[in-house]
């Protein structure tokens, strides 16, 4: 287990806004190369939880270390450059609306490389093949449909190439076949380029296709009741409401 | 021609190499990537231009064949490189192997080689002249004040789904809040009237009118407009975000699908609160404008406030003066409703145009109200009511 380096290391982590807690104690691990799931029911803290990972959010008290440097507790200097190491893809895309797609893609390349022009388009445009969006490099976010925004957004949150890319609800308001293949595409990424995932999703066949780990999150003790294998936790987790809760979407496949 | 050679392209960085190493035999090339493509390496573009200098020395050469180095660092600008390079090899008829690369850059090269071949293509945003678009623009307007008549028929009738509650809050958030900042500017302008219009009446030794002067161009233009400004810049605006936000959030859609007339709920409240608010505050800043005047006449020119104040009431002996002004502002008021949440209504898809529809909201409320209130003056004169 020790020679296994560890993408994220989250230890003791509290979360809250304002007076009201939402997580307390949170530990656990992220394999790099591996997927790891967040999982549990609706307003559990799971979009908490990833807005501190992403750095949206201070933590009340514990820990989050990135590749052993933590986010919280750096320079601005060295904070842009724990930035530069993971993406993230929003819920709805979130792409910024004045800019076309190769524009949207560009931005971080400018603002972190010193790359010419002609040489960012270019990768703007393979990123953009990449999520199988040839062809569209000129569109504006408008003018595309939600499962192109969302593959546009993971074309954006790989524009630096990161280690370790953040899914929030990747397959929100897609239809089962684009889901299935975006699913497909995180898989395929996660073999070829060797980064790490992080995905926020309660969607049953996502997490069973995609997870190498999961941890699931509990909105009445307000913390980490499990973590392992989904396949595993569905038959042996000792806490009745994760096997109701991947045992559910079993029944209804 | 079937001597071997050894060529190497590179570029320092710090203290490491990072380029290609070609070993030549007859026409095959054997190409062995090392040291650390990554996209934040900047001498790439050197290594490219020495890369093509190669292939055009060495047109000989009809089979490339691509492999990376032990210690090679590579991310998705070597991808990139490889990708274009065996574009460029293709087409000119040579062949490219990759076999020898680790199996997640063939798979992402791949990737990048099925989805290329999707046509490419341009979204096609017609222009439209500009003419017809302002004449839609017209058109578009002209049936929004239609709707907003018939829905005021059916609130006044009691059939509306207008609540009470919003007309209220809507009154309250573009009237009494607004109270400040209407006092300070009306106070101001009433203040600076009477010191540029002091200057002039010294001359003729009449100084005593400029009680006159202050009290009707308050009550009879300035009262009402600077009124009318502040609310286009402060209410139509917030009208226009509001909606306008709405309308991104498909709240207004939600609106519809439950029957619900975004006119009569949204709309309807916001316009009238206006509408009946405006006056109200005409009425405001035409006193404190007054009373701006006074401080002037008292502190500067050392009149006594009693006679000062006859002066103002014997100047504004005619009602007229005064409903004139709030004729003006109740006008003023419905226009900058309607235009407000007109362009909320009407705003695009995305927060860029939200932007542009506050702004045009803005801009047009204000020239709304210079052209009505030239029209007004115009009319006025005409009907000899002056």
């Amino acid at each position: 287990m020790n020679d296994c380096v560890k993408a994220i290391d989250v230890s003791n982590l509290s979360l809250g806004y304002g007076s009201s807690l939402v997580l307390k104690g949170v530990t656990f691990s992220v394999k790099e190369g591996d997927c790891l799931v967040i999982m549990g029911g609706s307003g559990c803290g799971k979009r908490t939880l990833l807005k501190s990972l992403i750095g949206l959010l201070t933590p009340r008290s514990g820990s989050i270390l990135l590749e052993d440097r933590n986010l919280w507790e750096s320079s601005i200097k060295k904070r842009k450059e724990i930035l530069k190491s993971f993406g993230v893809l929003f819920q709805g895309g979130a792409l910024w609306s004045s800019m076309d797609l190769v524009e949207n893609i560009s931005l971080p390349l400018r603002e972190y490389t010193n790359l010419r022009n002609r040489e960012i388009r270019e990768l703007a445009r393979y990123k953009l093949s990449l999520v199988g969006l040839s062809g569209y490099e000129n569109y504006f976010p408008s003018e595309l449909s939600g499962g192109m925004k969302k593959r546009a957004g993971l074309a954006r949150a790989m524009a630096l190439d990161p280690s370790i890319l953040f899914f929030d609800e990747p397959s929100a308001g897609l239809d089962p076949i684009t889901s299935r293949k975006l699913d497909e595409l995180i898989s395929e990424l996660k073999q070829s380029l060797g980064m790490t995932f992080v995905v926020v999703t309660h969607e049953l066949a996502s997490i069973f296709a995609i997870a190498d780990d999961a941890i699931f999150l509990d909105a009445d003790t307000q913390t980490l009741l499990d973590q392992g294998k989904p396949a595993y936790l569905v038959e042996n987790s000792m806490h009745d409401r994760i096997r109701q809760f991947l045992k559910r979407g079993l029944l209804s496949n | 021609m079937n001597e071997s050679d050894h060529t190497s392209i590179f570029r320092v960085d710090g203290n490491k190499k990072t380029g290609i190493e070609i070993l030549r035999s007859g026409n095959r090339a054997r190409c062995r990537f090392f040291g650390a493509w990554l996209i934040s390496f900047e001498r790439k573009e050197g290594i490219n231009r020495d890369w093509q200098a190669f292939v055009r020395k060495n047109q000989s050469v009809e089979s490339y064949n691509f492999e990376f180095g032990d210690e090679l660092r590579w991310d998705s600008s070597l991808i990139v490189f490889l990708a274009r390079v065996s574009k460029d090899f293709l087409r000119e008829g040579k062949s490219v192997e990759t076999e020898r690369l680790p199996q997640g850059a063939r798979r992402l090269l791949d990737l990048n080689r099925i989805s290329s071949d999707s046509i490419s293509s341009s979204p096609d945003r017609n222009e439209v002249e500009g003419f017809s678009q302002g004449l839609m623009g017209v058109l578009d307007f002209i049936a929004f004040f239609g709707e907003w008549l018939s829905s005021l028929v059916m609130a006044i009738s009691g059939k509306s789904s207008m609540r009470m509650r919003d007309l209220l809050e809507a009154a309250k958030s573009c009237g009494a809040s607004a109270l400040p900042i209407v006092t300070l500017i009306s106070f101001l302008t009433g203040l600076t009237m009477a010191f540029v219009g002091s200057v002039q009446l010294e001359k003729f030794n009449a100084k005593i009118y400029i009680a006159d002067l202050v009290s009707l161009a308050m009550v009879r233009e300035m009262g009402a407009l600077m009124v009318g400004i502040i609310m286009s810049g402060r209410t139509g605006a917030a009208f226009a975000a509001e909606i306008g936000n709405m309308k991104l959030n498909e709240e207004i859609d939600s609106l519809r699908t439950f029957g619900i007339s975004p006119m009569e709920f949204l709309v309807l409240p916001r316009t009238l609160a206006l509408f009946l608010m405006a006056p109200l505050l005409t009425v405001y800043a035409d006193v404190v404008g007054i009373l701006g005047g006074l401080t002037v006449g008292t502190q500067v020119m050392d009149f006594s406030s009693l006679h000062y104040f006859e002066q103002t009431q014997s100047a504004l002996s005619s009602i007229w003066e005064v409903f004139s002004g709030l004729l003006k502002s109740l006008l003023f008021g419905l226009v900058i409703g309607m235009v407000g949440c007109y362009k909320g209504l009407s705003t695009g898809r995305d927060s860029a145009a939200l932007g542009k529809s506050v702004t045009s909201a803005v801009v047009m409320s204000v020239t709304l109200i210079v052209v009505c209130d030239a029209a007004f003056e115009i009319i006025f004169s005409y009907l000899d009511l002056r």
